[in-house]
């Protein structure tokens, strides 16, 4: 499958749609006993959606200037979100993969929505910022494409978190516990069925297989 | 006496075989231990094969080299099973070589998933590969005794004229 197929619009505000009602921006994910058996599960705040204590815990490592993560993002999430997240079967958490190859400008991106995050607006952040991937990383201008979804309050609060050391040390949190695991590219599936991690990273049109397999976790 | 028949270096086939067949059984074990549907997403990331055979391939193949794995070891049928590791590993260290060529970071598929293709996984399959090819080539120079009457009969001829 070519994950670069050109973006749907309409998949990607199906996906906002989506995920904005299960924002946890408390940061109470992880609470209480989880069937997927990871325990408390280390979650950025805001960043997680669903039921911890679902049977499948499911982390998604994604870079925003991946392309395969974008087309990930529009594509195959609003659906799984809808099937898996919204029915009670597996529990999603953002973690960031800022790639090297792709210079500072991805752990920037990183670091913008995990504190947009902490104000419960790590979705339209992140939506924003693979929506409009292709403009940012050409021109750099990725405050201006952070900003453009939040309110003036918002973004002053924003700015405050991004320079507080705690949001790098969380960004580089979530590289090393991928490293760990490990996550060798990205969009990397991170899913944890009774204790067992299992990275998955191929994902054909419609998900089939990955779909075959969480369905297959869920029946053991 | 040619070097392919002395002691040492059919000790040393032996040791290859076995190893080579341990490997076998090792990564058909891992593979069979999890979902297939885990294989067959590693064999799909190659972007090789149409989905269709891609599920029939991650469904044959551990078995196929379970089987090979189990024949290296014992020592039976040594011509099919050492041409069979052979021919796998040479469309294995392929593919391998040319995703990492493609500078395509997809796993490995090797021993189940999580491990990506690098430098290192091309120098053990290659090696594993190199190996393979010695036991096979060795396999056909070292022909086993044989079990049709008429060729034992000749076989013994030179040693009765003696």
């Amino acid at each position: 499958m070519r994950l670069w197929n050109a973006p749907t619009n309409r998949l990607s505000a199906a996906a906002l749609a989506v995920f904005l009602p299960f924002l946890s921006p408390t940061g109470a994910a992880g609470q209480g006993p989880s069937a997927h058996g990871a325990g408390q599960v280390g979650t950025g705040q805001g960043k997680s959606l669903g039921n911890p204590a679902a049977p499948i815990l499911v982390e998604m490592y994604s870079d925003f200037q991946c392309p395969h993560c974008k087309h990930l993002h529009e594509t195959f999430l609003p659906g799984f979100i809808k099937d898996y997240v919204d029915t009670g079967k597996a529990y999603f958490v953002c973690r960031e993969f800022p790639l090297q190859g792709f210079g500072p400008k991805s752990r920037e991106a990183a670091a913008y929505a995990t504190a947009a995050g902490r104000i419960g607006k790590f979705q339209p952040v992140a939506h924003a910022l693979f929506q409009n991937q292709a403009s940012w990383v050409l021109s750099g201008k990725i405050w201006e494409t952070v900003a453009a979804v939040l309110t003036p309050a918002e973004q002053a609060k924003v700015q405050t978190l991004f320079k507080d050391p705690a949001i790098a040390a969380e960004v580089q949190h979530d590289v090393d516990t991928g490293l760990k695991i490990p996550v060798t590219s990205t969009p990397t599936l991170v899913l944890t069925h009774r204790l067992q991690q299992r990275p998955w990273t191929f994902f054909d049109d419609g998900g089939t297989l990955f779909r075959g397999y969480m369905d297959e976790l869920l029946k053991k | 006496m040619s070097f392919s028949r002395s002691k040492p270096f059919k000790i040393a086939v032996m040791v290859l075989r076995i190893v080579l067949g341990a490997i076998f059984m090792y990564a058909a074990y891992a593979k069979l231990a999890e979902s297939w549907r885990l294989f067959a997403a590693g064999i799909a990331s190659y972007e090789v094969l149409p989905m269709w055979t891609v599920e029939i391939l991650a469904r044959t193949l551990p078995w196929l080299e379970l089987l090979i794995g189990v024949l290296l070891i014992v020592g039976r049928w040594r011509r099919v099973s050492t041409l069979a590791t052979s021919g796998l590993l040479l469309v294995f260290f392929g593919l391998m070589v040319r995703a990492y060529i493609k500078g395509m970071t997809i796993d490995c598929g090797c021993f189940g998933p999580g491990e990506a293709i690098s430098w290192k996984t091309l120098l053990r399959d290659g090696s594993m590969l190199a190996g393979s090819l010695v036991v096979t080539v060795a396999a056909f120079l070292n022909r086993p005794p044989s079990t049709s009457p008429q060729r034992r009969r000749e076989e013994k001829v030179p040693a009765e004229t003696v």
